[in-house]
């Protein structure tokens, strides 16, 4: 019995950031969704892969037991207790060599929103350690991500695609210096103190800016984070105070609530006179009301905002697109071949067993047949008998090692081999033959 | 409205000559939107220095002509030498410290200016530039003019950046490096900040300039008995009160940013309106300024 590859997930170019907020698994539900993953479809292998851009559950299945991409959007829907409506049109579904393709373009971030940018295979990783930890990998995702993170380490460290890349930050830091002219004399403010936030203060305090303050939740991070960045930490309960100060607001809490709402931000920009400010709202779900935006004195970008201006930068990388791609491609062949082996393995085992069993029948009736046969000339016949046999089965099993693109073999596809051939799969996995005597 | 003593056809050709090398200039360095190049940016500069050249070569002419090296003595030398002053603004700043796409802005105002030299510039000389406070209020006036000519061009600078932002179509100029004056950088505007810093700044001095303008006109209106148009006054009036308020902005601050852009553009139009007043009265009735 083989297990099938499926994929179900949206990302930036199907769903928009309204509807990714929505669905999106944050990192303390994700190991309680995973749990709900497996007990609903009969403890398959599965991860989960959520970040700002991308909600995908990758599983694999015994092929009896095939959860529908409807199962998979009542299952969200379920977990989040929203409409699948909200979000079904935008999911997209891949099975077998696609998902796995998927996954490695993933992993070497040529899915990303800004192309050449390492944190997703961070993030690959950490959510197939999360998995892995849960016990939920097992035969087919641990070898598949494992070379995609291999193959993603490859892309970026062997291409230019990873040099000169801009992150989300970078282009954040473009966009801000569109706005000022000079940072020696602003103030720049972090709400929240994760990853993400961490990497904008990196930008960020490369322009020097006078006052990097962190504000968070947790005291003790945001101390943590801004001792990192020479700044200040800020409590939390100060943040309308923080933000009439600041000329660039970061946020980037897990906050599933707005943080910086309309009439917050009015109240702040009374109190800081109309001086422009700068805002990056790089959480998801959002951190700032979009209608701040609309403020004449707000600058408000978020991720969606900023893939915009990436998009042109990804052109110029073409040449490196193509040598990514060119890794990814054999990665991916290479997975698919590996894997296909190791699926076809105990069937050609079973059929050479099943045939040369047949044969060495058919020499014993012949000896017994022939009594006056001397042990040399028995020996020619049993391996003339192997050698017909071997070359009988040479273009089958060839065929079936290399098909055609428009052949990929299938787990119907050896289903039908096995019943052709009469081969008998045991429970075990392993196989015998019906005249394997 | 010409009197008859139009400069010559020689100085008109020559003019035309700089208002085509000021229209190239501009348009190359528009065209690098779509395709910069290192040749595009020289011939653009090259153009412009041209452009110049001739231009100040009309001005000796008609100085050599009329026998006087006053700058400013009739309409025809103070439109030319406007037009001058602003070009060389453009490039300084551009050598200096680029603001990009800022010769998109100011070079159709010098190429408006040079037009308005060849349409309305009288070569007869004023007689009020005979006195002294004839000569403050006319170089008062114009170099306001100039002044709110730049406030007005880095005021619509700042709209359309402000628009682009706001839009967040920036595509590739945003992901684009950040501008060096090395050649071949692709044109990109200011910041926001240092356009509203030169809108305020061009504004307070064409404020001032204005304000002494309207001063010695005043003195010459009281003192000498100066006839002037109702018009006049009350144009100039109304784009004193506008530029006040724009500079307001940094002390009030709902005046900030798009506001006082606008208010620039709108005040830079109330004193196109108030030249175009006086060229088309009669001299006799106007003190030129």
């Amino acid at each position: 019995m083989t297990n099938r590859l499926l994929l179900i997930g949206l990302n930036h170019t199907t769903a928009p950031l309204a509807v990714r907020e929505r669905v999106a698994l944050p990192s303390e539900r994700a190991a309680e969704a995973l749990a709900a993953l497996r007990g609903r479809f009969g403890g398959c292998e599965a991860v989960l892969l959520s970040t700002c851009n991308r909600v995908e559950l990758y599983l694999a299945h015994a092929d009896t037991a095939v959860p529908t991409r409807a199962d998979v959007a009542s299952f969200l829907a379920d977990f989040h207790s929203i409409p699948a409506d909200d979000f079904e049109p935008h999911l997209y579904e891949m099975t077998d060599r696609a998902a796995a393709q998927h996954l490695f373009e993933v992993a070497s971030s040529l899915d990303s929103m800004v192309l050449g940018e390492s944190q997703i295979l961070g993030q690959v990783r950490h959510g197939y350690d999360m998995a892995s930890a849960a016990g939920a990998t097992g035969a087919m995702l641990n070898p598949l991500f494992q070379r995609a993170i291999a193959a993603g380490k490859e892309v970026l460290s062997t291409t230019s695609l990873g040099e000169g890349r801009l992150s989300i930050a970078g282009i954040a830091v473009e966009y801000a210096r569109r706005v000022f002219e000079t940072f020696d004399d602003k103030t720049v403010l972090c709400i929240g103190a994760g990853k993400m936030a961490q990497l904008a203060l990196r930008h960020f305090a490369e322009l020097r800016p006078k006052r990097l303050i962190v504000c968070n939740r947790d005291s003790e991070r945001a101390a943590s984070v801004a001792a990192q960045f020479k700044g200040e930490r800020a409590a939390f309960a100060s943040l309308d105070e923080q933000l009439a100060q600041a000329d660039v607001v970061i946020s980037s809490t897990g906050s599933t609530q707005p943080i910086v709402t309309r009439p917050r931000m009015e109240h702040v920009l009374r109190t800081r006179r109309y001086r422009p400010v700068f805002v990056i709202d790089i959480a998801v779900p959002r951190d700032v009301e979009p209608s701040v935006g609309e403020l004449d004195a707000v600058y408000l970008y978020n991720i969606d905002d900023l893939q915009q201006a990436v998009s042109a930068t990804q052109q110029q990388r073409s040449s490196a697109i193509d040598a990514a791609r060119a890794i990814v491609t054999q990665r991916v062949e290479e997975f698919v071949a590996w894997n296909r082996q190791r699926d076809l393995g105990p069937t050609i085992d079973l059929l050479y067993k099943r045939y040369h069993a047949i044969a060495r029948v058919e020499m014993e009736r012949i000896a017994g047949a022939l009594p006056n046969l001397t042990i040399a000339e028995r020996e020619a016949l049993d391996e003339a008998a192997r050698r017909i046999v071997n070359k009988l089965l040479h273009g089958p099993v060839s065929a079936l090692k290399n098909p055609g693109a428009a052949h990929a073999v299938s787990p119907q596809y050896l289903h039908a081999m096995e019943k052709l051939f009469e081969l008998e799969v045991t429970e075990e996995g392993g196989a015998s033959g019906a005249g394997d005597e | 409205m010409t009197d008859g003593s139009n400069p010559n056809v020689g100085q008109v050709i020559l003019l035309t000559g700089a208002v085509a090398l000021f229209a190239a200039g501009g348009g190359i360095s528009l065209s690098r939107l779509w395709a910069d190049h290192l040749w595009s940016r020289l011939a653009a500069k090259a153009c412009m220095w041209f452009g110049v050249a001739v231009s100040i070569g009309v001005l000796v002419w008609h100085s050599v002509e009329r026998r006087s090296w006053l700058p400013l003595e009739d309409n025809f030398d103070t439109f030319v030498w406007l037009g001058v002053m602003l070009a060389l603004f453009v490039m300084y700043v551009q050598r200096r410290k680029p603001i990009g796409g800022l010769e998109w802005f100011v070079m159709p105002i010098v190429i408006l200016l040079l037009i308005g030299a060849a349409v309305f510039g009288s070569a007869r000389p004023h007689e009020y530039v005979r006195g002294a406070w004839g000569w403050v209020h006319r170089l008062g006036a114009f170099g306001g003019a100039a002044a709110f000519a730049v406030a007005a061009a880095a005021g619509a600078m700042y709209l359309v950046a402000n628009k682009r932002l706001r839009e967040k179509s920036l595509l590739a100029a945003a992901a684009a490096p950040p501008p060096s004056l090395s050649p071949g950088d692709p044109p990109r505007f200011a910041s926001l900040e240092r356009l509203e810093h030169v809108t305020l700044a061009a504004v307070t001095l064409g404020f001032a300039l204005l304000t002494l303008g309207a001063v010695t006109g005043i003195v010459q209106m009281i003192f000498e008995h100066k006839a002037t148009s109702f018009a006049k006054v009350a144009l100039t009036a109304v784009a004193w009160l506008v530029y006040g308020l724009a500079l307001h902005s940094p002390i009030t601050p709902s005046f900030r940013g798009r506001k006082t852009a606008m208010l620039s553009i709108a005040g830079f139009a109330l004193m196109i309106a108030v030249l175009i007043t006086v060229q088309l009265m009669p001299t006799s009735s106007s003190s030129g300024g």
